[in-house]
């Protein structure tokens, strides 16, 4: 947890310096009189790492996903809950009665 | 609905909770959540949380909550004298409260006297007639009367008015099946499947419905069924796989001498069959003879 949040501080960290390297670059252009026709490529190069740690953190971070399939094992209903709303009192258990010695003390 | 994993999951609770491992307060949450019924531990460890002052007030105001299940648990294990006490507390609590009042008209049920029951709800529906527990539980206690024909008359006024409840949609397909009135039962458990086609459950009793009506089309549709809820289990529902090599053989044996649609019908077969023998080998190796045995009369009467 500690080090996916890490990572992901540090990619946006790396995005950061990726904006500002180009605001650099660009401050460098007008010295020159240059046309900006796109960021040098170590910026992408940079912009691409930023992002893939940025990602990856993303998808560590905030837990497991679950499953949508209906077949797994989170999704897979083996019962039905008891109809509890019909559920009716004699029954065979009416014969034999519960052999705890149970009382409520108020 | 209960899946595997809440399954397990309550497993290993009552376990834990039968050991005296702790944590009854939380099988009995779940109890509740998943909604089982297991009247005879949620009355022990119920009682036993209730009878603990300390544990109790711990609770705050799900307290109540448990009197609630802790009495209709007692209830169904005909310790009516619990049932009675839990019912006086909560009575005291909460002095016009209908929801108590329906606790203590199930009391009358559960020691049998049927009158007052029947008084009793009919004056709780008339202070609120869009009472939903209450049209059930005048279902139920014809059924517990053996009147069936009455609570299927009670139950199909009360589905005429609130359609979408299928508890109460399953309770009338249950009720049809143990009468053998597997048509009926049948278009119940179509409503079912159209309101909650997800749950392989419905389908696979929708298949077993029509597979007991017989006939070559019911038999068809059944295995579609089937076929239907194996998808839906990934293949782990044994009576589905079942009813695949039951129904197939079925339909051999009506379609003998006209030869259409065999080839496609016997390869499900035997590949529901494979599936069988690799989960027996599995989970039942010492059952697995029996299991081949009957598999082959089954291919070989078709």
């Amino acid at each position: 947890m500690g080090l996916a949040i890490t990572v992901g501080v540090f990619g946006v960290l790396v995005l950061f310096h990726a904006a500002y390297s180009t605001i650099q670059y660009k401050g460098l252009l007008k010295i020159t009189e240059d046309e900006f026709s796109g960021p040098p490529f170590n910026v992408v190069i940079e912009l691409f790492v930023g992002l893939l740690l940025c990602f990856w953190a993303a998808l560590t971070v905030p837990g497991k996903f679950q499953s949508i399939h209906p077949h797994s094992e989170e999704n897979r209903i083996v019962s039905l809950p008891a109809n509890l709303d019909f559920m009716t009192f004699n029954h065979r258990g009416k014969v034999f009665p519960v052999e705890l010695d149970v009382k409520l003390r108020q | 609905m209960v899946t595997k994993t809440e399954e397990t999951q309550l497993n290993r609770l009552e376990n834990q909770v039968d050991n005296g491992g702790g944590g009854a307060w939380d099988y009995l949450s779940l109890v509740r959540k998943l909604k089982v019924r297991r009247s005879e531990k949620v009355l022990k460890h119920g009682l036993s949380i209730l009878n603990d002052p300390k544990q109790r007030s711990s609770l705050g105001a799900d307290e109540w909550t448990l009197y609630e299940q802790v009495a209709v648990a007692a209830m169904d294990c005909q310790c009516l004298e619990v049932a009675k006490d839990c019912t006086k507390v909560l009575r005291k609590r909460f002095p016009d409260s209908k929801r108590v009042g329906r606790l203590e008209a199930m009391l009358f049920e559960a020691k049998g006297s049927w009158e007052l029951a029947e008084k009793a709800y009919a004056s709780l529906l008339e202070d609120n007639p869009l009472d939903q527990a209450i049209h059930k539980r005048r279902v139920a206690m014809a059924k517990a009367q053996g009147n069936i024909s009455v609570a299927i008359d009670w139950l199909n006024k009360y589905l005429e008015t609130f359609m979408a409840d299928h508890d109460a949609w399953r309770e009338l397909a249950e009720i049809y099946v143990s009468l053998q009135m597997y048509k009926q039962a049948a278009f119940c458990y179509e409503e079912l499947i159209l309101s909650q086609p997800t749950v392989p459950l419905y389908h696979l009793a929708y298949a077993d419905v029509l597979y007991t009506l017989g006939g070559l089309e019911n038999l068809q549709t059944a295995k579609k069924y089937y076929a239907s809820t194996i998808d839906l289990t990934g293949g782990k529902n044994t009576r589905a796989l079942f009813g695949i090599c039951l129904c197939t053989s079925a339909i051999t044996q009506l379609t003998k001498g006209k030869s259409k649609e065999e080839k496609e019908g016997s390869q499900l077969q035997s590949l529901a069959a494979k599936v069988l023998e690799k989960d027996y080998k599995q989970r039942a190796p010492d059952k697995l003879p029996q299991l081949t045995t009957a598999l082959k009369s089954l291919t070989l009467s078709s």
